[in-house]
C-alpha cells in the first residue's frame, strides 16, 4: 500500500446487530484474539457472542458485586479453552474459565456455532476460579499482556497492578502482584500492553511494555528494569482533559518501535512516537532544516525514554472521545464517544523522526486556526504524520453515548466464506445495550 | 446533621421562585397554577418510552388538534431540578438560589422542530451556597443524575459550579463531567441513599 495516495472517503454500511439487545449500558465488546468470540460487559455481567451467528454463546454471571467495566482475553490457549479477566466496580478482577470437554478439535468452536445448534454447550458456564484482590476502588481497565503471563490493572485509586501468572501449569491458577505504580495524580482510566512487534531487544529493559492512561491528563510508559522493578520511563503530557484510553500500534510499516494513540475528554486524539537512540545520529541532520527547534516540553530530561507527540489526528468530535481503535490491517484508526458519532481516519504520509507537536501548534490546532492534518511547518509538511478524515457517521446508535469501538473480524454468514476471519468491521457498544457491527465500503 | 457547612443560608420565598406563569410569552400555556407540577409529574414517561415524544404540555387547548409537542426550555429543566432537595438543609435547591433560572443554558435553543437525534446540550450552572461546600458534588451529582433521567437520550447534560462561586470548582467539574465516575457513584449505596432523599422531593 503506497502511503503517497490520497485516501478514499469510506462510508460505514450498518450490518446486522448482535442479538438480543442487552437492554442496559454496555462499556465495551472485546474480539478474542484468535476465535470468532465477542466479550460484551454490561451490568455486573459479561455476554460472549458468537461473531458467526451474532448470537450468544455463553455468559458470565454472578461473579461480581458491581457493573464490570472491562474485560481481556487470555492470549495463547488451545482452542477449547477459553478464559477471561474481568475487572469490576467492585474493587477486584475475576479470572474465568470456560472449557469444552472432549472437543479439543481446533476447528470444532467454529463449526458448533455456524452450525447454530449447541443447546447443550450454551448452557455450559463459565467459572470464576481466581478473585485478584487489591485495589481500594472500582477496576476500570484490565490487560492480559501478549504472552499472558502478566495481567495488567488500574484504577480509581489511582494505582496499576501487575499481576503475574506464577503457576506451574495452565491449571494452576496462582497469581501475584509483583509491583504496585502508585505515579498518576488521578484516576487511572486504562491500561494497554505493547503488541509483540519490535519491541524486543529496545534499550535496557525487558521487552514488556505497559502505557497507562489517567484522569490526570497524562499518559505513562513503564518497563521493567535489570533489577525486576516496574519503573515509569515516560510521561506523555499534552491532552487537555482525563486521558480515556490508549492502543499501541498494532502492525507497524517499518521495524520502528510501536507507537502510541490516546484519545481524550479534550476531543483529541493523539500520536506519539519514542525517539529512538540508534536512530539519533541519523536523525539528527533531518531537524536541523525542519525548523522544529529542541525538545518539547512534553520530554523531562530525567526520563529514560524520549516520547514525543508525532500527530493529532482531525477534528471529528464535538464530546468526550471514550474510544478509539487502529487496525492492524489499513492502519486506519476509527474512534467514537458521547457525541454518538463514529469518525475513521488515515494516515497518508509517516515519518516519525520527521516532525514534533509543540504545546502552541497543539493549541492551534485545537482552535482551529491551524487546519488540522496539515503539518505543522511548510517546509516539511511532506515529512510530517499526516492523517486525514475520510468518514464520518453521526447518531450511530440514535441519540445514544457510544462507550467502545472496536476493529474485528467478519465471520458472520452474509460475509463470503473467502473472507471470513479476514475481512474487517468495525463493532461499537453503546448506552443503549446494543452492539453494532458496520461494514467498511 | 448539626455541622452544617453553612448554618444560615440565604432562603429565597417560594413566590419568589421563577415559573412559567410570570413568562408573558407563553401564550401556548394556559395560567393553570398546577401545571408545572403537572410537568414534574409527566416526565418520568420518558423513562419507558426514551423515544416517545410525550405531548406533556396536552392541556394547550389554543391548537387545532388538541396538542403540539413543546420543546424542553430553559424554566422546563429549572422545575426539574429546583425542587431537588438541599442534601443538609430541608430546603430545596431553588429556595437555597444554588439553581437559578438564568444559569441554565440550552443548546440548541428549544426548538418544536427538533429531530429526536440531534443532540441538545443542557448547561446547568449552579451556585453553592458557601465557597468550600464540600457537598458541591453531591449537589452537582444530583442535578445531573435528575436530568438524566428525566430528559430524552440526545440530551447531554452538564453541570458545572458557576465561575467564582467555590474554591475548587475545577475539581468539581471534572468529577461531575465523568460519565464513568457517576456511573460508580450510582452504585456505591451510600451515595445512592443520599441522592434518593435528595430527589424524593422531585416526585
Amino acid at each position: 500500500m503506497s502511503s503517497h495516495e490520497p485516501p478514499m472517503p469510506v462510508k460505514l454500511v450498518p450490518l446486522p446487530p448482535f442479538k438480543p439487545d442487552l437492554c442496559e449500558r454496555a462499556w465495551q465488546s472485546i474480539p478474542h484474539p484468535t476465535l470468532p468470540l465477542l466479550a460484551t460487559v454490561h451490568e455486573k455481567s459479561v455476554t460472549v457472542f458468537s461473531l458467526s451467528t451474532l448470537s450468544p454463546h455463553s455468559h458470565l454471571t454472578n461473579g461480581h458485586e458491581r457493573s464490570v467495566r472491562s474485560t481481556t482475553w487470555k492470549p495463547n490457549l488451545p482452542p477449547h479453552k477459553l478464559c477471561l479477566i474481568t475487572g469490576s466496580f467492585d474493587s477486584s478482577a475475576g479470572l474465568w474459565r470456560w472449557e469444552d470437554e472432549g472437543r479439543g478439535g481446533s476447528d470444532n468452536l467454529e463449526v458448533e456455532m455456524t452450525g447454530g445448534a449447541r443447546e447443550e454447550s450454551e448452557e455450559k458456564d463459565w467459572e470464576l476460579i481466581v478473585v485478584l484482590e487489591g485495589h481500594d476502588s472500582e477496576i476500570k481497565s484490565v490487560a492480559f499482556s501478549p504472552s499472558g503471563q502478566y495481567v495488567a490493572t488500574c484504577s480509581r485509586d489511582k494505582a496499576v497492578w501487575i499481576w503475574e501468572d506464577v503457576g506451574a501449569s495452565e491449571a494452576d491458577d496462582e497469581w501475584e502482584t509483583i509491583a504496585v505504580l502508585n505515579e498518576h495524580d488521578g484516576d487511572v482510566k486504562a491500561v494497554a500492553w505493547c503488541p509483540d512487534t519490535n519491541r524486543s531487544g529496545r534499550g535496557r529493559y525487558s521487552s514488556d511494555v505497559l502505557a497507562s492512561a489517567s484522569y490526570d491528563d497524562t499518559v505513562r510508559i513503564w518497563r521493567e528494569d535489570e533489577d525486576g522493578e516496574w519503573i515509569c520511563v515516560a510521561v506523555l503530557e499534552g491532552h487537555k482533559g482525563t486521558v480515556w484510553g490508549v492502543q499501541w500500534e498494532p502492525n507497524p510499516k517499518t521495524d520502528r518501535f510501536p507507537r502510541l494513540l490516546s484519545w481524550s475528554a479534550d476531543r483529541t486524539i493523539r500520536v506519539w512516537t519514542l525517539k529512538e537512540e540508534e536512530d539519533e545520529a541519523q536523525a539528527a541532520p533531518r531537524h536541523a532544516f525542519g525548523g522544529l527547534g529542541g525538545i518539547p516540553n512534553t520530554m523531562r530530561r530525567s526520563q529514560k525514554e524520549e516520547w514525543s507527540c508525532t500527530a493529532i489526528l482531525p477534528t471529528a468530535h464535538t464530546r468526550d472521545i471514550y474510544s478509539a481503535t487502529w487496525s492492524p490491517q489499513t492502519g486506519r484508526v476509527a474512534s467514537t464517544g458521547s457525541d454518538a458519532v463514529i469518525a475513521i481516519y488515515e494516515e497518508v504520509a509517516s515519518d516519525p523522526n520527521g516532525a514534533v507537536f509543540t504545546e502552541d501548534e497543539a493549541a492551534a490546532e485545537l482552535d482551529g486556526d491551524v487546519p488540522m492534518s496539515n503539518g505543522h511547518s511548510e517546509s516539511n509538511t511532506e515529512a510530517s504524520s499526516q492523517w486525514k478524515l475520510i468518514s464520518t457517521t453521526p447518531n450511530a446508535h440514535g441519540p445514544y453515548e457510544i462507550n467502545h469501538i472496536t476493529w474485528c473480524k467478519r465471520y458472520d454468514h452474509d460475509c463470503p466464506p473467502e473472507k471470513r476471519g479476514v475481512e474487517e468491521m468495525l463493532v461499537t457498544t453503546g448506552d443503549d445495550g446494543i452492539v453494532r457491527s458496520w461494514q467498511i465500503s | 446533621m448539626d455541622n452544617k457547612d453553612n448554618a444560615n443560608p440565604t432562603i429565597l420565598n417560594v413566590s419568589e421562585l421563577p415559573t412559567r406563569q410570570n413568562k408573558k410569552k407563553t401564550s401556548a400555556i394556559s395560567k393553570d397554577a398546577d401545571l408545572d407540577l403537572g410537568i414534574v409529574l409527566k416526565r418520568p414517561e420518558y423513562l419507558s418510552a426514551p423515544f416517545c415524544d410525550v405531548p406533556w404540555a396536552s392541556d394547550d387547548t389554543d391548537s387545532d388538534d388538541g396538542f403540539t409537542i413543546e420543546p424542553i426550555d430553559e424554566q422546563e429543566i429549572y422545575d426539574l431540578i429546583s425542587t431537588i432537595s438541599d442534601p443538609e438543609h430541608p430546603l430545596s435547591l431553588g429556595q437555597l438560589a444554588v439553581v437559578n433560572l438564568p444559569d441554565i443554558h440550552i443548546t440548541p435553543s428549544p426548538s418544536a422542530a427538533a429531530d429526536p437525534n440531534t443532540l441538545t446540550q443542557v448547561l446547568v450552572k449552579i451556585t453553592p451556597t458557601i465557597t468550600h461546600c464540600s457537598l458541591a458534588t453531591v449537589i452537582g451529582l444530583g442535578i445531573r443524575v435528575r436530568l438524566e433521567q428525566a430528559l430524552p437520550p440526545n440530551y447531554r447534560v452538564d453541570v458545572m459550579i458557576k465561575e467564582g462561586t467555590h474554591s475548587q470548582d475545577d475539581q468539581v467539574n471534572k468529577q461531575l463531567a465523568d460519565k464513568e465516575r457517576v456511573a460508580a457513584a450510582l452504585e456505591n449505596a451510600t451515595l445512592k441513599g443520599v441522592l434518593d432523599k435528595m430527589l424524593e422531593t422531585c416526585v
